[in-house]
């Protein structure tokens, strides 16, 4: 559908190879859609989601006629012309009211999508409390025992791993965790249903305590958001298995050949190849030179000699 | 001195960091920062003051997390004192699929055999006609055509009357082209290499470029030999050309017109018919299949 480009300049180049698929990826960008009509609870939320995904975020302002249950092509186009893998689009209808559908892509083709209703949401503005800078990593907490049993949970808990997490990073700054996402699982319904889910954000606040560890205190900077689970599409099995595979070079490399033994101690394991003995160079020993039976005689013949001349010498 | 009153006094003033009633301990997943708390949701609680029961029960799971990355191994960076994450234990789905590897190119594989590293050079090299620092390449470069240079000697062996800028231009035209075909040929190598070894391309390694030429070369002539034979005469009335490729292998060789033995020509003849028509009345054509091409096809 889209025409490839063919860089021009040095620029496009740039642009297009920072495109294409790599060993150690971007940060995924997400886009923001409103449906064909959209309701203060849903629009409040998804300009606080977006403003949590920033910089890696796009926003589109105008209203699209956009059913991903439906018809899931339009998220191809936007997913290859702004080189996003993540959606997050807003609908409202009397059938499903303040629905948030999350969506997600892999090579550009729809991997898995689901869809939340908002029951209560506040947004970020209603709460006077500092807020987070942008582009900060978050914390995550997911509390309640249906995260890793029912599929919607654990696709839910997925999604926003995936949204927030930005960069996975080896190394992070102790200063820099300045929030927390918290998502609490409510109780089943009485039908067995997936009950409510909440999600809250905090930003975090170091206090002084008697010890080294600080005291933790949270002050809730919002968006705050009592969900309901609606429609699910779940990733095909070969799809989702080709999009966890990971490349060789970031697989944590084994260490072999060292272990430790009883007392602690770290032992090594050197393999040798083979070792013809006759040929190791080795120091010389004049006594251990192998003698042939001829030379045994001469030998003795002149050691009888040598015998004669000086007996200190012998042995 | 009995200091422990003291440091116990000090200790009340400030609120505790250990989390006491998890029955279950949490999980963590340092590498996303991640805690997950299995224990069950006091449901009383949720329903008479919903926030702040999650805000202390937030609190309390995130007190627990810190606490574990603060015992994580730290390094002190420009950034302050950063502490170093194990991997994520969490998988996450890639946004696109891993990269296919590129095949060697022919300087690549001369560079292997031979043992050539490539190091890294400094762009700023000090140029000695000048006296100042001038980029190795590009604009400005000191490695430049020399076209800009206000005076060119006419070099012993050359014609007085050439224009010598002129000489250094077409040069320079020239080593341009050169450098693109030799790059068109290693996409080009590249390409049927991929192709012909779908195997080791698939597990994530190099391809196999040794038949790669070879094959390109077989390919290059194969093609011009059905050029040749699509004329109107089928190639029999074209001018030779020196050095031309002569097809090899095709012999024509004709059946007598009358046999005796009769059942030759009978199974010639039936073979004939079972490619046209189909064996035993079965389709030649896949319906189905031919179904399914021509949809993807579109």
């Amino acid at each position: 559908m889209l025409r490839t480009i063919t860089p021009r300049n040095a620029r496009v180049k740039r642009v297009l190879k920072n495109r294409e698929a790599k060993t150690e990826e971007n940060i995924k960008t997400a886009i923001f859609i409103r449906g064909s009509q959209t309701s203060q609870i849903v629009n409040d939320a998804l300009a606080d989601l977006y403003m949590l995904k920033k910089p890696h975020a796009v926003n589109f302002t105008k209203k699209n006629q956009i059913h991903p249950f439906e018809d899931h092509s339009n998220l191809q186009f936007f997913s290859q012309k702004n080189d996003a893998s993540l959606f997050v689009i807003g609908t409202h209808s009397k059938k499903r009211p303040n629905t948030l559908t999350f969506a997600r892509m892999f090579d550009h083709q729809l991997l898995d999508m689901m869809e939340v209703s908002i029951e209560k949401g506040t947004p970020m503005k209603d709460f006077k409390t500092p807020k987070s800078a942008i582009g900060m990593k978050p914390c995550f907490m997911f509390n309640g025992d249906m995260w890793d049993q029912n599929p919607h949970y654990i696709m839910f808990k997925s999604m926003i791993l995936d949204f927030y997490h930005g960069q996975t990073v080896d190394k992070v700054a102790l200063a820099g965790l300045e929030y927390v996402i918290s998502v609490t699982s409510g109780p089943m319904t009485s039908e067995g249903k997936p009950g409510k889910i909440y999600l809250r954000t905090y930003t975090i606040v170091l206090k002084r305590s008697g010890v080294k560890l600080p005291r933790i205190e949270l002050v809730e900077m919002g968006p705050s958001m009592d969900m309901t689970f609606g429609r699910m599409t779940e990733a095909k099995p070969d799809v989702w298995k080709q999009s966890l595979r990971v490349p060789k070079e970031l697989k944590p490399k084994k260490k072999k050949n060292i272990t430790k033994d009883v007392m602690g101690d770290t032992v090594g394991r050197i393999h040798m190849g083979r070792q013809d003995f006759d040929k190791i160079q080795t120091r010389k020993m004049k006594g251990l030179k192998k003698r042939t039976a001829s030379t045994e005689e001469e030998g003795e013949s002149g050691d009888k000699k040598q015998r004669v001349d000086d007996s200190d010498d012998e042995e | 001195m009995d200091v422990s009153g003291v440091l116990e006094a000090h200790k009340q003033k400030f609120k505790s960091v250990s989390v006491e009633g998890k029955v279950i301990p949490l999980e963590y997943d340092l590498g996303l920062l991640t805690a997950y708390d299995q224990n069950p949701i006091d449901e009383t609680e949720l329903k008479k003051n919903k926030d702040e029961y999650l805000q202390s029960l937030s609190r309390d799971n995130a007190q627990l997390l810190f606490n574990e990355i603060f015992q994580l191994p730290t390094i002190s960076d420009d950034n302050g004192v950063m502490a170093m994450l194990p991997v994520p234990t969490t998988l996450l789905p890639r946004e696109k699929p891993l990269p296919k590897p590129k095949p060697e190119t022919r300087w690549e594989k001369f560079a292997k055999a031979k043992g050539i590293v490539n190091r890294k050079k400094e762009r700023m090299v000090f140029d000695d006609n000048t006296g100042e620092y001038k980029p190795r390449w590009g604009y400005k470069g000191i490695n430049d055509d020399g076209s800009k240079d206000w005076i060119i000697e006419v070099p012993s062996g050359a014609n007085p009357m050439e224009d010598q800028y002129e000489a250094r231009r077409e040069a320079k035209k020239e080593r341009v082209e050169k450098n693109d075909k030799r790059r068109q040929r290693n996409m080009e190598e590249a390409a049927v290499a991929s192709k012909m070894d779908q195997k080791t391309v698939n597990k994530g390694e190099r391809p196999n470029m040794d038949n790669a030429r070879a094959m390109k070369r077989k390919e290059i002539e194969n093609q011009i030999l059905i050029s040749k034979n699509s004329t109107a005469s089928a190639g029999k009335f074209d001018q030779a050309i020196k050095g031309d490729l002569k097809p090899k292998g095709i012999k024509r060789k004709f059946e007598p017109n009358v046999t005796a033995d009769l059942s030759k020509e009978k199974a010639g003849n039936m073979s004939i018919l079972d490619r046209v028509v189909g064996k035993n009345g079965e389709d030649l054509v896949n319906v189905r299949k031919a179904i399914k091409a021509t949809k993807s096809r579109k």
